[in-house]
C-alpha cells in the first residue's frame, strides 16, 4: 500500500486529469442534454482544480517508475501552467458549445486528454515518455480542430493539421531513432553524457539534431514549419482555438527544453545560432503576415507565430545560463494567459454566420460591450509588450539573455518586431474604440462565466505586470533542472 | 507643511482617482468633478513637494526606494533634483488646466473614459520625471503612450486614426530600441547577482562602459528621446498628432510629453555616457540648428493655425537640444527654462487655438480675421502668449532662448564652433517673430466676418485656465532667478559628470 502511495502520489495530478477525462466520457451519455451542459464543465473544472491542488499537500520531487518519470521544479511549473490553461479554456467554452451545437462531452474530454499529454511531456526523462506525451497532447487537438463536423473549414483545418502533424511526428521519431543509435540510450541524462564524450557534432548527430529541430519546430509553429497554424486556428471552434494556440505551444517548448537544452545541451554551440536565425525569421514572418490580415482570428494566429519567435530567441540564448530558461518559462506563462484571453474575447461576437470576426465586425465594440473591449484591449496591449503588463516584463526578460549570449542583432530585431506587432494589435483597438458601429453588425453574446474568466485574467495580466517578482522567481527555480 | 512619501503619493493620487471614476461610470458630471478634484489635489501635492525641496543642493532629494524585482536588482526608486523638481508641478498644473478646460464642454462624448485616460497619463508623466531607476523610468515612459493614443484616437479630429497610429508607432519604435539599451546597461553593470539599473549606482560604475558600448547605447537612448522630443528629422508625427488631438491632448502633448525627451537626455544619456555624448554631439548640434531654422521656416508657410503652433514646437525644442548639447551652464539652464517656458506658452497657444476653433470651427488662417474687435479678452491673452513665444524680453520665452544662445556662442566644440551656430540659431528667433506676428495680424485684425460677430468672448472657465499660465509666463520672464537657483546646482552636477575628463573613456 505504501508502495503504491509512494509511486502513485507523485503523479497524482496526471492521474486525476486522466480519471476526470474518463468520467466525463462515461457520464456524458448518461446525463440528459440540459444537465450535461452544467455538469460536464463542472466535473472538468473540479478535476482540474483537484489536480492543481493535489501536489500541494506533500510536495515530492525525484525520479519515479524506474526513472521514467521525473518530478522536479520544471515539472511542477509546467503542470500548473497546463492546468491553468485548461481551466481557462473550459470556463469560457460552455455558452459557445451550446450555441454552435458542439458535442460537449467530447470537447471537455479531448481538452483533458490533451492536457494530460502536455503534462506527461513536462515530467519526461526519456525520449519514449516524451514522445508518448507529445502524441497524447497532439492527437486530441486534431480532434478539437475538426470537432464541428458539419463545417467544411473545420474539416479542412483538421485534415491539414493532422497530415502535417503526423508528418512532423514521423520526422521527430526518426530523429529520436538516430539519437538512440548514436548514443545508445533514450534517457536525456545519458544522451547528454554520451554527446559530451563524443565532443563536436559529426554527420549523424547533425542529422539527428536537424530532424528533431524540424519535428519540434512543427509543433511549436516555427517558420518555415508553420503553415498549418492559421487554418487550424481559424477552423477550430473559438474556445478550442484559444486552448490550442497556447497549450501545445507551451508543451512544445517544454519538449524543446527537455530534449534540446537538457538532452542535447552539449551540442548547444551547434544549434543555438541556427535557433537564433530561426527565431528572427519566425518573428518577422509571423508579424509581417499578421499585418495584412483583416480577420482577427487569423491575425491572432499569425501573431502567435511571432510569439513563437520571441520564445525561440530565448531558447537560442541558453549560453546565458539560467536567465534564458527563466525567460522561456516566464514568456510561456505570460503568452498563455494573454493569448488565451485575446482569443476568448472573440467569443463575444462569434455567432453563426461570422467567421472569426473581421476587423469591421469589431467596430464600436467598446460601446456595445465596454467590459469585453477593455479586457481585449488589455490583452492586446500586453501582447504588444507595453507596460504595465505581463507581456512587457516577458519581453524585457527575453531581451536580457539574448543580449547576454551575444546576439545583439537578435535583440534589435526583436524590438523592431514589437513595433510591427504594435501596428496590427493596436489596429484592433482602433476598430473597437475609434470607429462607430456599422448597421447590421452581428449581435453580441456574453455569458457570466466568460466575463468572469476574462476579468480575472485581464486583472492578472496587469497585476503580474506590476509585481512580476514571484512569477519570475518561480520560473527561475523551475528552469534550474534543465538549465543549471 | 511636510508630507512624508510625497513622491509616492504623487503617483498614488491619480490612481486613487480612478476608483470613483469606475464607480460613477455612466455619470459624466460626476466624472468631471472627480477628475478636477483629483488633479487639483495632485497639483497641491506637487507644490508641497516643491516647498519641501531644499534649494541649492545638487543631489537627489525626497528619495524613496524599495525592492521591486529583487532577483534582477530592479528597484522602485524615486527622487527629484533641481532639474526635475520644477517639471513635476509644471506637469500637474497643465494636467489640471487640461481637465478643467475639457470639463467646460469641450469633451461631450465618453467623458469618464477621457478623464480616466488623463489620470493614467498623469501617473506616467509624473513618474517619468521622478524615476531614478531605468526600469521604472521605462515603464513610466511607456505608460504615457496608451492614454495619449486613446485621447487622440477617440476624441480627435477627422484624420485622428492615421495620426494616432503614426504617433504610437514612431514613439514605440524609439522606446523599444531604448529597452534594448537599458538591458545592455543592466548586463554591463556588473556580474550576475550584483546588476542594477538605479541611476546613482550606475553613475558610480560608469567607467566600465567602453567607448564602443557608449556609442551604441547612447544611440539607443538618443533615438527614443529624439523621437519623443521630437528632433528633426523624427518630427513628422508631431504636426499630425497635434492637429488631430483634442485641445487638452495638444496641451499635454506639447507641454509635457515632449519634455520627457529633453529630460531623458539630461537625466540619463549625458551623465551615463560622457564618451557617447562627445561622439554624437556634433550631429545633434547640427540637427538642433536645422530644427530651429526648419521649424521656423515651415511654420511661416502654414495655412492651418494649429499646424503652425505645432511646427513652432519643433523650433522651440531645437533650442532645448541645442542648449543641452553645448554642454555649458548657460546652455543647460537655458534649456530647462525653455522647457518650462514652452510648456506654459505653447500649452496656452494650443488652448487658445482650441477655444477659437470651438467657436468658429475654422482653423485655416485665411478663413479667420477681425476677431480682435469682438474678443478683447481673448486678444489680450493670446497676444501676450504670442509675444512670449517669439521671445519678447520680459516674458518667459526670452530668458530660455537668450541663455541658450549665450551658451551656444561660448560653445567651443566641433564642428565649426559656437560663433557659427550661435548666429544661425539667432535667425530662428527672428523667423519666430515673423511667423507669429504675421499669424496674429491675420487672425486677429482685418475685417471681421459677420457670423463671427455673435460669438462670445472667453468664458470664466477659460479665463481661469489662462490666468495661471499668464502669471507664470510673466513671472518666469521678469523674475527667473528663483528658478535658475533651483536648476543650476543640479545642472552643474550633470554637466560635470558629462564632461569630467577622468571619465571620458579613451576613443579608439
Amino acid at each position: 500500500m505504501t508502495d503504491i502511495q509512494n509511486t502513485l502520489y507523485p503523479i497524482a495530478p496526471e492521474l486525476i486529469v486522466a480519471i476526470t477525462a474518463c468520467v466525463v466520457l462515461v457520464v456524458d451519455p448518461l446525463l440528459p442534454r440540459s444537465s450535461a451542459r452544467v455538469w460536464l464543465p463542472a466535473i472538468t473544472v473540479a478535476g482540474l482544480v483537484a489536480a492543481l491542488a493535489a501536489p500541494r499537500f506533500a510536495p515530492v520531487t525525484g525520479l519515479y517508475f524506474g526513472g521514467f518519470v521525473n518530478v522536479d521544479a520544471f515539472t511542477t511549473f509546467f503542470r500548473a501552467v497546463f492546468i491553468l490553461l485548461a481551466l481557462f479554456g473550459t470556463a469560457v467554452a460552455p455558452a459557445y458549445l451550446f450555441r454552435k451545437q458542439v458535442p460537449e462531452g467530447e470537447y471537455y474530454a479531448t481538452v483533458l486528454f490533451s492536457t494530460l499529454g502536455a503534462m506527461t511531456i513536462a515530467l519526461s526523462t526519456d525520449l519514449i515518455t516524451l514522445f508518448v506525451g507529445l502524441e497524447l497532447m497532439t492527437i486530441p487537438v486534431y480532434v478539437l480542430a475538426g470537432i464541428q463536423r458539419r463545417d467544411r473549414f473545420a474539416n479542412e483545418a483538421a485534415l491539414k493539421y493532422f497530415l502535417l502533424g503526423a508528418f512532423s511526428s514521423a520526422l521527430l521519431v526518426y530523429g529520436f531513432a538516430w539519437l538512440f543509435g548514436i548514443t545508445g540510450s533514450t534517457r536525456f541524462d545519458e544522451i547528454a553524457k554520451s554527446l559530451q564524450a563524443t565532443g563536436i557534432a559529426n554527420g549523424p548527430t547533425i542529422i539527428a539534431l536537424a530532424l528533431i529541430t524540424v519535428g519540434l519546430g512543427f509543433k511549436a509553429a516555427v517558420v518555415p514549419f508553420h503553415q498549418w497554424t492559421p487554418d487550424a486556428y481559424e477552423g477550430a471552434p473559438t474556445p478550442a482555438t484559444a486552448f490550442m494556440s497556447v497549450a501545445p505551444k507551451a508543451a512544445a517548448f517544454a519538449a524543446i527544453l527537455r530534449v534540446l537544452v537538457s538532452g542535447m545541451g552539449p551540442l548547444a554551440v551547434d544549434w543555438s545560432s541556427v535557433f537564433a536565425v530561426l527565431a528572427a525569421v519566425t518573428m518577422t514572418a509571423g508579424n509581417i503576415v499578421a499585418l495584412v490580415q483583416t480577420n482577427t482570428k487569423r491575425m491572432l494566429a499569425y501573431s502567435s507565430i511571432a510569439h513563437t519567435g520571441y520564445i525561440l530567441a530565448a531558447v537560442a540564448a541558453t549560453a546565458a545560463g539560467p536567465s534564458a530558461g527563466a525567460a522561456v518559462l516566464f514568456y510561456v506563462f505570460a503568452y498563455g494567459v494573454m493569448n488565451l484571453g485575446a482569443f476568448a474575447c472573440l467569443l463575444y461576437i462569434d455567432l453563426e454566420g461570422t467567421r472569426g470576426a473581421t476587423l469591421d465586425e469589431l467596430n464600436g465594440f467598446a460601446r456595445r460591450e465596454p467590459f469585453g473591449a477593455l479586457a481585449f484591449a488589455i490583452f492586446l496591449i500586453s501582447l504588444t509588450g507595453i507596460p504595465p503588463t505581463i507581456g512587457f516584463v516577458a519581453k524585457f526578460l527575453v531581451i536580457q539573455p539574448v543580449l547576454d549570449a551575444g546576439y545583439a542583432w537578435l535583440a534589435v530585431v526583436l524590438a523592431l518586431n514589437a513595433v510591427l506587432a504594435a501596428f496590427y494589435y493596436l489596429r484592433v483597438v482602433v476598430h473597437m474604440y475609434m470607429y462607430d458601429e456599422e448597421t447590421g453588425a452581428p449581435l453580441l453574446v456574453s455569458s457570466r462565466l466568460l466575463s468572469l474568466s476574462l476579468g480575472v485574467s485581464a486583472l492578472a495580466v496587469v497585476v503580474l505586470g506590476i509585481v512580476p517578482n514571484s512569477i519570475y522567481q518561480w520560473a527561475l527555480d523551475a528552469a534550474s533542472p534543465v538549465l543549471p | 507643511m511636510t508630507i512624508g512619501h510625497v513622491l509616492t503619493l504623487l503617483l498614488v493620487v491619480p490612481a486613487v482617482g480612478l476608483i470613483p471614476l469606475a464607480l460613477f461610470r455612466g455619470d459624466a458630471r460626476a466624472a468631471k468633478q472627480v477628475a478636477i478634484v483629483t488633479t487639483f489635489v495632485e497639483l497641491l501635492l506637487s507644490l508641497v513637494m516643491l516647498a519641501q525641496f531644499k534649494v541649492g543642493e545638487a543631489d537627489f532629494q525626497l528619495v524613496e526606494q524599495a525592492d521591486w524585482l529583487p532577483s534582477l536588482g530592479i528597484r522602485y526608486f524615486v527622487g527629484v533634483d533641481g532639474i526635475s523638481v520644477l517639471l513635476v508641478p509644471m506637469t500637474t498644473l497643465l494636467t489640471f488646466l487640461s481637465v478643467l478646460y475639457s470639463s467646460g464642454g469641450a469633451i461631450k462624448d465618453r467623458v469618464t473614459a477621457f478623464m480616466a485616460s488623463f489620470l493614467i497619463l498623469e501617473i506616467g508623466m509624473v513618474g517619468v520625471f521622478i524615476s531614478l531607476d531605468l526600469f521604472l523610468f521605462y515603464v513610466m515612459f511607456e505608460l504615457m503612450l496608451v492614454p495619449m493614443y486613446l485621447i487622440i484616437g477617440i476624441w480627435g479630429g477627422t484624420r485622428r486614426i492615421y495620426s494616432t497610429l503614426k504617433f504610437v508607432i514612431f514613439t514605440l519604435a524609439g522606446s523599444l530600441v531604448m529597452l534594448v539599451g537599458i538591458v545592455a546597461i543592466w548586463l554591463a553593470s556588473g556580474p550576475e547577482g550584483s546588476r542594477t539599473l538605479s541611476l546613482p549606482d550606475l553613475l558610480a560604475i560608469r567607467n566600465r562602459f567602453s567607448a564602443e558600448f557608449q556609442f551604441w547605447v547612447f544611440l539607443a537612448f538618443g533615438l527614443a528621446f529624439a523621437i519623443k522630443l521630437p528632433m528633426f528629422p523624427f518630427h513628422t508625427w508631431l504636426p499630425d498628432a497635434h492637429v488631430e488631438a483634442p485641445t487638452a491632448g495638444s496641451i499635454i502633448l506639447a507641454g509635457v510629453l515632449l519634455k520627457a525627451g529633453g529630460y531623458g537626455f539630461l537625466r540619463f544619456a549625458l551623465p551615463l555616457f560622457p564618451t557617447g555624448t562627445q561622439l554624437w554631439l556634433p550631429l545633434i548640434i547640427v540637427l538642433s540648428v536645422i530644427a530651429i531654422l526648419y521649424g521656423a521656416a515651415v511654420s511661416t508657410v502654414q495655412k492651418d493655425l494649429k499646424k503652425l503652433v505645432a511646427y513652432s514646437s519643433v523650433a522651440h525644442m531645437g533650442f532645448v537640444t541645442l542648449g543641452i548639447f553645448v554642454l555649458n551652464a548657460q546652455g543647460g539652464v537655458g534649456a530647462v527654462l525653455q522647457m518650462l517656458n514652452h510648456a506654459f506658452v505653447t500649452g496656452a497657444l494650443f488652448l487658445f487655438v482650441g477655444i477659437q476653433y470651438e467657436r468658429t470651427h475654422r482653423r485655416v488662417i485665411a478663413d479667420l480675421g477681425g476677431l480682435a474687435n469682438h474678443w478683447p479678452l481673448y486678444t489680450t491673452f493670446f497676444g501676450v502668449f504670442v509675444l512670449a513665444s517669439l521671445g519678447l524680453p520680459g516674458l518667459s520665452g526670452f530668458v530660455g532662448e537668450f541663455l541658450v544662445l549665450l551658451g551656444t556662442f561660448q560653445f567651443g566644440g566641433v564642428p565649426l564652433g559656437g560663433l557659427f551656430w550661435g548666429p544661425l540659431a539667432a535667425i530662428g528667433v527672428i523667423l519666430a517673430a515673423i511667423y507669429l506676428l504675421w499669424m496674429f495680424s491675420r487672425v486677429m485684425y482685418g475685417p471681421a466676418r459677420d457670423h463671427y460677430k455673435v460669438l462670445p468672448d472667453l468664458s470664466p472657465i477659460e479665463v481661469a485656465c489662462a490666468v495661471p499660465l499668464l502669471v507664470l509666463t510673466v513671472l518666469l520672464g521678469v523674475f527667473p532667478q528663483p528658478a535658475i537657483a533651483i536648476i543650476e546646482p543640479s545642472l552643474d552636477r550633470v554637466l560635470r559628470l558629462a564632461t569630467d575628463p577622468t571619465f571620458l573613456v579613451a576613443l579608439r
